[in-house]
């Protein structure tokens, strides 16, 4: 057994949170129970150096979840600029930021939502949590629950990113809703991570321009990354909208600076947030 | 609790993952650096959270064939991933291979075998049974055979690879005895392929990413498409981030890879084999080559000449071809061209790599072969990081009758006679046109498999009048999964199995040099009454009393394959083993390299003669010769007798030859292309066409993109989703003189006809030239793909819910329209970027 593998859970922990004291000065105290709680915070880095533009993630997603036409979760955009001969192209892959909600702790679309506290009271390890319409877990994720779900669709407009989207093939439930669609939404693949499994689009990224994992564990990848990146420090750079001060767990590699020359506005949001070129 | 250690804790971790799975909720949701994630391999569904069946089989969406995962709930194939266990794919997956369950469930698919009932063309059919199709189909062939004119059964294929390529081919097709036989090589790469066996032998160019230190391009696209996609593009882009390999491209567009490329370098189309030439004259003229490679190259006619002779001899040949004389041609400047050689030259090792974009033109050939010859100049040829012969698996297979008829043939796949000098792959864009030549005969029944030959070929009006035409071809008959525009003009239609519902042992290259055996199985039944042509053609070949006695299914065939390979190939584990885990490689296996340096020792010699003219040891009787004296030059087909290569006092296994007699050496002096007037040398050779452009002309160029295959995958609604429409790429200088403006409606006309569609202004190309992608522009591909629903027999599956949330109404245009058949004179490859063209607001 290598050394690594005979730390201590204790030790582990305090690792984790000295690691999280460390990158992420500033975390809020809440979020310190948690990670101290042993829950880990789930966290998608990607890595602009590294997307070929293939869209496999986007299909595989369609595929996962059988998302209808003209619906994603996921999209790749072209960020384009400069003039011949000297023309510049990258690929940005998007979805759902996994908000943590910065100081307010409570991303937009949860915090609009009129039943993100009318669900289940839950445990994630020793944290407790309600669900809701829409909710964030205590391990970051944020999570659907369309047996709850009104269909007012403030979320849609709540979302600053347009990464929420009405799904055709989620009818709702709730009494005098039945004949209303519900919202879908990138979940992280929760159901494949929960048993252990990396999202679909991770999975199928040949480029392994998507990194996934826990950052309060340090040996993780996407721990590792965010501290030779310094991702979380420079979130005015890793991350999209910065000044919306939502606080994504979306993470961008970008040493060029792309992330700087795509635009998202209120208006184009949700157009923007669409698979498909020429 | 606290003292319990990591192990302990991963161990905890996944038991409650199991208890999830049980359903007992995230109560038990596990800790923080206790879940270590697996990539892959299982998937589950996303409401219920039920386990989905995964099941190891083979993608076929394009020719790469990656390894793969299907995952099968109630009996329906939902979801595709990589296999994790796969050497060559790394359990990754492109968005082609991600869309594999629309190719099954799509709902224009032809479920049931269909006959014509009106003109043929004009789209009426009625449903008959497969009892009734194939006693019609064996009668009509079995009354060819028994009149002695098999050959008037002609085959055509699109891709056929591997196991169904034996059965099909090897067993059937040569039991029955026509050798009236085409495939679709010269409209992919064939040019390439016959560059390479005029050099180095067997074709198969295999970039080994892994350990180069940079990679110079000229017309891949490997980021987006290419015949061995995932297994190589993930590697090149891994080498770029992780050990910054610089990549440099040549291309006419600024593509994907391009775009993933540290410096793009436009370049005027088809003049490629100039900055290669070039860029040989710097590396030589600055001694900056590797002599000790030297002793493999054949550089002039005299084969015992010495290293400083080749040398001298290539540096006076290249002594023309200077960076400036190269930048009045391509448009590259010579400092450009001087510092990319000597970059190259320095870099050790370096990979030159070359697709469609430098070879789809007239001076293809030599394009190709004077990029055998920068590797190598520079010892770039089977090293670690360089140029390598590509290694697949080699399966044993049943092989059929033994006696089987010699094969009489309709000289139809190769070309107009004395038009292509070497068509080792066929001059398949010519078969239709000869057909209706009728010269060298036609056939009386036409049948092609996963082709489409009235869309992919050029003179896409010229190929619909001929398989029209009754008088032409009596009978047609396909078998296809989908209603396109040349099954539209077939008198029957199989309906096939796709590759998701079918069986086959396969055998792509390896990106790492060594050998990986898998298969594909069918994850599910097939849909309706789908049948697989190999299944099929066991049955027809029943019918006609000809059996071919290799099991009653193509599933047999594979399951019999795989217990000859176990006989033959050491530690191959067998079906179950291969059914469970669908790859395997010899885990003890090196990675291959420098074949040609293994010497033939004297036992081996004894049954061989050497050709003194060639210094090729040959066997004549392996070669079947009947006259040996004649030479092994002269010998027809003797290169299937070639034991080694005489250099110096040794003989060495070398470059063997494969379709062709040349010698062992690699090849940059050709005694075969001197014989049928070409130059020797890799040469320059400006294409006709481009000569005699006036000023308001423009070139014509097509292209790939990533989500789609060929002309076989607009049927996929998740990749017709992304890509629908397809305009003409123009450089802003280009539309600015044709008063052109982004989406303006444009005609676009070339000697045989002219198209409209939309212009796009982009910085991403060139001036002076426009390109159109042609993956759509589809006529008949069911609502996805055209917009029409198909008339298949049977009714179409209209069950599927996202029919109604198609919200696309373009389709875009297919330039194959207005580019001719047309070939490379040497090699017989479709000369697909030479078209000229003039472009005017419609």
């Amino acid at each position: 057994m290598s050394k690594k593998d005979s730390i201590s859970r204790r030790d582990i922990i305090k690792t984790g949170g000295a690691m999280a004291a460390v990158v992420a000065a500033g975390l809020l105290p809440k979020k310190a129970e948690a990670a101290k709680n042993g829950t880990p915070r789930w966290a998608m880095i990607v890595d602009l150096r590294r997307c070929i533009g293939c869209r496999g993630c986007c299909v595989a997603d369609k595929s996962e979840y059988g998302a209808a036409l003209g619906r994603y979760n996921t999209v790749v955009k072209n960020v384009e600029f400069g003039k011949y001969p000297a023309p510049k192209k990258y690929f940005l892959p998007r979805l759902c930021n996994h908000c943590s909600g910065g100081e307010k702790d409570v991303p937009p679309c949860v915090e609009k939502c009129p039943e993100a506290k009318s669900g289940k009271r839950m445990k994630l390890g020793k944290t407790r949590y309600r669900t809701g319409a829409t909710y964030k877990r205590p391990d970051g994720m944020i999570l659907l629950d369309m047996s709850l779900c009104i269909g007012c669709y403030k979320c849609i407009d709540a979302c600053p990113y347009g990464v929420r989207s009405i799904d055709p093939f989620v009818k709702l439930t709730r009494p005098d809703r039945e004949k209303d669609f519900g919202v879908g939404k990138c979940t992280f693949c929760q159901h494949r991570v929960d048993k252990g499994i990396a999202p679909s689009c991770v999975n199928t990224c040949q480029g392994r321009a998507r990194i996934f994992g826990d950052l309060n564990d340090p040996d993780s990848k996407v721990a590792k990354l965010a501290r030779e990146f310094k991702l979380l420090e420079n979130r005015d750079k890793t991350t999209l909208l910065p000044g919306e001060k939502t606080e994504p767990y979306n993470l961008y590699i970008d040493p060029d600076g792309i992330l700087a020359r795509y635009k998202i506005t209120k208006e184009t949001k949700l157009e923007e947030f669409k698979s498909r070129f020429e | 609790m606290a003292g319990l250690n990591r192990r302990n804790f991963m161990k905890f971790g996944i038991a409650s993952g199991a208890l999830l799975a049980a359903g007992e909720g995230l109560k038990s949701q596990a800790l923080a650096g206790t879940v270590k994630l697996q990539m892959g391999g299982k998937d589950f569904n996303f409401k219920t959270g039920t386990e989905r069946k995964a099941i190891p089989t083979a993608c076929w969406s394009c020719v790469t064939r990656c390894a793969a995962m299907g995952f099968v709930e109630d009996g329906r194939l939902v979801k595709m991933e990589s296999n994790p266990e796969s050497i060559r794919t790394l359990g990754k997956m492109c968005s082609k291979g991600q869309s594999g369950p629309n190719d099954v469930y799509f709902p224009d698919r032809i479920l049931y075998p269909m006959k014509r009932v009106g003109k043929r063309g004009e789209g009426k059919w009625k449903r008959i049974t497969w009892d009734t199709a194939l006693t019609e189909l064996s009668g009509r062939m079995k009354k060819l055979r028994d009149n002695g004119h098999p050959e008037k059964f002609m085959f055509h294929y699109g891709r056929m690879k591997a196991s169904s390529s034996k059965l099909i081919k090897s067993v059937f097709l040569a039991n029955y005895g026509t050798g009236t036989i085409s495939g679709h090589t010269s409209i992919c790469e064939g040019g390439k392929w016959v560059a390479q066996e005029l050099t180095w032998g067997k074709h198969y160019d295999n970039w080994d990413f892994d350990k180069t230190k940079f990679v110079l391009n000229f017309g891949s696209n490997i980021q987006e498409a290419h015949t061995n996609h995932i297994p190589t593009s993930q590697r090149l882009i891994r080498a770029k981030v992780e050990r910054g390999v610089r990549t440099v491209t040549f291309d006419v567009r600024y593509s994907n890879t391009a775009a993933k490329s540290d410096e793009w370098i436009p370049i005027k189309p088809g003049t490629d084999g100039a900055v290669v030439l070039a860029i040989c004259n710097v590396i030589m003229k600055n001694n900056l080559y590797d002599k000790s490679f030297f002793k493999f190259i054949r550089a002039t006619e005299n084969v015992n000449a010495s290293a400083d002779e080749k040398i001298s001899a290539l540096k006076s040949h290249l002594s023309k071809y200077t960076p400036k004389w190269a930048e009045k041609i391509t448009g590259v400047s010579a400092s450009k061209i001087e510092s990319t050689a000597k970059e190259f030259a320095k870099a050790k090792p370096a990979v030159v790599i070359s697709y469609r974009g430098a070879v789809a033109h007239y001076n293809g050939n030599d394009t190709e072969r004077g990029c055998q010859m920068l590797a190598a100049i520079t010892g770039n040829i089977d090293n670690p990081g360089g140029r390598c012969r590509g290694i697949g698996p080699h399966w044993k297979y049943p092989k059929g009758p033994k006696d089987k008829p010699k094969a009489k043939k309709l000289k139809l796949a190769h070309g107009f006679p004395g038009t292509v000098a070497y068509p080792n792959h066929g001059v398949c864009q010519q078969v239709l046109p000869m057909i209706k030549d009728g010269k060298a005969g036609r056939p009386e029944i036409y049948m092609w498999y996963c082709h489409n030959p009235v869309y992919v070929n050029g003179d896409n009006q010229g190929n619909r009048e001929v398989l029209k035409d009754e008088k032409m071809i009596p009978f047609t008959v396909t078998s296809n999964i989908v209603y396109d525009e040349s099954s539209k003009l077939a008198d029957m239609i199989l309906p096939d199995a796709t590759y998701l519902e079918r069986w086959d042992w396969e055998d792509m290259v390896s990106p790492n040099q060594v050998p990986e055996y898998y298969i594909r199985q069918a994850l599910i039944k097939p849909l309706g009454e789908a049948r697989d042509l190999g299944d099929v053609v066991i049955e027809l070949a029943e019918k006609m009393g000809m059996p071919l006695g290799v099991g009653s299914t193509k599933e047999e065939y594979v399951k019999k394959s795989h217990e000859m390979t176990a006989k033959a190939v050491k530690g191959f584990p067998g079906f179950d083993y291969m059914k469970k885990h669908g790859v395997w490689h010899d885990p003890n296996a090196k990675p291959k390299y420098y074949s040609h340096k293994k010497e033939i020792k004297a036992d081996k010699l004894k049954d061989a003669i050497l050709d003194e003219a060639t210094g090729v040891y040959w066997n004549p009787k392996k070669a079947h010769a009947k006259n040996p004296e004649k030479g092994y030059a002269e010998t027809k087909k003797a290169y299937k007798g070639y034991v080694g290569q005489k250099i110096g006092e040794k003989v060495y296994k070398s470059f063997p030859p494969d379709k062709v007699n040349k010698s062992g050496y690699l090849e940059l002096y050709s005694a075969l292309l001197k014989k049928k007037g070409f130059a020797p040398l890799p040469t320059y050779y400006p294409i006709p066409e481009h000569e005699k452009m006036k000023p308001d002309e423009l070139h014509l160029t097509t292209y790939k993109v990533a989500v789609h295959v060929h002309s076989r995958s607009t049927h996929r609604k998740w990749l017709s989703e992304i890509y629908h429409d397809n305009p003409g790429w123009m450089n802003p200088k280009t539309a600015a003189d044709r008063g052109i403006k982004d989406g303006d409606k444009i005609k676009v006309k070339s000697p045989i006809g002219e198209i409209v569609t939309n212009a796009r202004v982009t910085e991403k190309i060139v001036p002076g030239v426009i390109a159109i992608s042609y993956h759509v522009g589809r006529e008949e591909s069911g609502r996805y793909g055209s917009g029409r629903k198909s008339p298949v027999a049977g009714g179409a599956n209209d069950n599927d819910p996202d029919l109604k949330n198609k919200f696309w109404d373009t389709y875009g245009m297919h330039p194959n329209w207005i580019i001719p058949n047309s070939d490379d004179p040497i090699n017989g490859q479709q000369r697909w970027m030479d078209t000229v063209v003039t472009v005017t607001r419609a």
